[in-house]
């Protein structure tokens, strides 16, 4: 830089002197611009030297500053791509583990609910059948008390209807015992006797 | 001797006890005799034994039992043994014993038969089926 700043100052007299002796030999448009320029302090040699070290700050710039900057800068691109690919491989793994998830919940569900129906259904047909069977039993316990009934029934009136019988028998053997006399009993046997013959 | 031997040889003997289908005394005793005579002591008592068994059912076959109750002529109880006699084409004699049990009528056997006209037995009947 200190070169070019000594440069720059022992220039613009020397091409000054130049540029009047060449506007003095030539004429036309781009000398016309050339000599606007001039009048603005813009002379030839001092913008090469200028263009010259802006592109060597541009270089400098680019390969020292630039260059890594945007390296890193593709870098983090690069980086901040994967995890939006991360990110949507875990979001679609996510969404599969919960469509996953999902799907055997509602498995697990039904599966539950079928459990729990056969259960229902076991337990009513379990409830039915020992409905069944309690009412066959008592059905069974009713017909044999009525016929346990019956039965005493028949033999207390048997009983009765012997006992009956067994008094009068007696009780009408004591009064023939006690009111036919010998004179009776004779006619009686002979009526046997009679009865006998024919 | 065996059993079957001493039952051929007791209704071979009551046979010759008979005489006109009854049973007679005499012959009784004429085959007694000859049994005492013939058979040793130790063989007479089975046959002996048979023969009065024997002896006794053709008596009894020949007799008509009367139970009665209350009088029972003569008459009424020769009656009921001609009926038999008819009856069974034998002789039969009456045999009358009074039993009042009976209440009235009377009860006839004659061997292993027995006739019940009595009131004892109208009555039984009569419980029987009223029970």
């Amino acid at each position: 830089m200190t070169f070019l700043s000594a440069l720059l100052a022992a220039e613009p007299a020397h091409e000054a002197a130049k540029a009047a002796a060449h506007g003095a030999e030539s004429h036309g448009p781009l000398a016309d611009i050339v000599h606007l320029f001039g009048s603005f302090g813009v002379d030839k040699a001092h913008l090469i030297v200028q263009v010259v070290n802006f592109a060597i700050l541009a270089f400098v710039l680019y390969k020292f500053a630039i260059k890594p900057a945007l390296g890193q800068l593709e870098e983090r691109i690069r980086q901040a791509e994967q995890l939006q690919k991360d990110r949507s491989a875990a979001e679609a793994q996510l969404a599969s583990a919960q469509k996953t998830a999902e799907a055997q919940l509602v498995a697990a569900s039904d599966q539950a609910a079928k459990i729990l129906a056969d259960a229902r259904n076991s337990a009513k047909a379990a409830v039915e059948a020992a409905r069944a069977e309690a009412q066959a039993a008592q059905t069974e316990v009713i017909a044999k008390a009525k016929a346990a009934i019956e039965a005493d029934r028949v033999k207390m009136m048997n009983e009765v209807r012997g006992e009956v019988s067994r008094l009068v028998v007696e009780t009408a053997a004591k009064v023939l015992e006690q009111n036919l006399d010998d004179a009776q009993r004779g006619r009686l046997n002979e009526a046997a006797v009679k009865q006998l013959a024919r | 001797m065996s059993a079957a031997s001493v039952r051929a040889e007791a209704k071979r003997l009551l046979a010759l006890s008979l005489e006109g289908g009854a049973v007679s005394s005499d012959r009784v005793g004429a085959v007694l005799s000859a049994l005492a005579k013939s058979r040793p002591a130790h063989q007479l008592r089975p046959l002996l034994r048979a023969y009065l068994a024997n002896i006794r059912r053709e008596l009894a076959r020949g007799e008509a039992r009367i139970e009665h109750a209350g009088p029972l002529s003569a008459s009424d109880a020769d009656a009921i043994a001609a009926h038999f006699t008819k009856l069974l084409g034998r002789p039969v004699r009456p045999v009358a014993r009074r039993n009042d049990a009976l209440l009235a009528g009377f009860r006839v056997r004659v061997g292993d038969d027995v006739t019940d006209v009595s009131a004892s037995l109208r009555l039984a009947n009569l419980a029987k089926s009223l029970s």
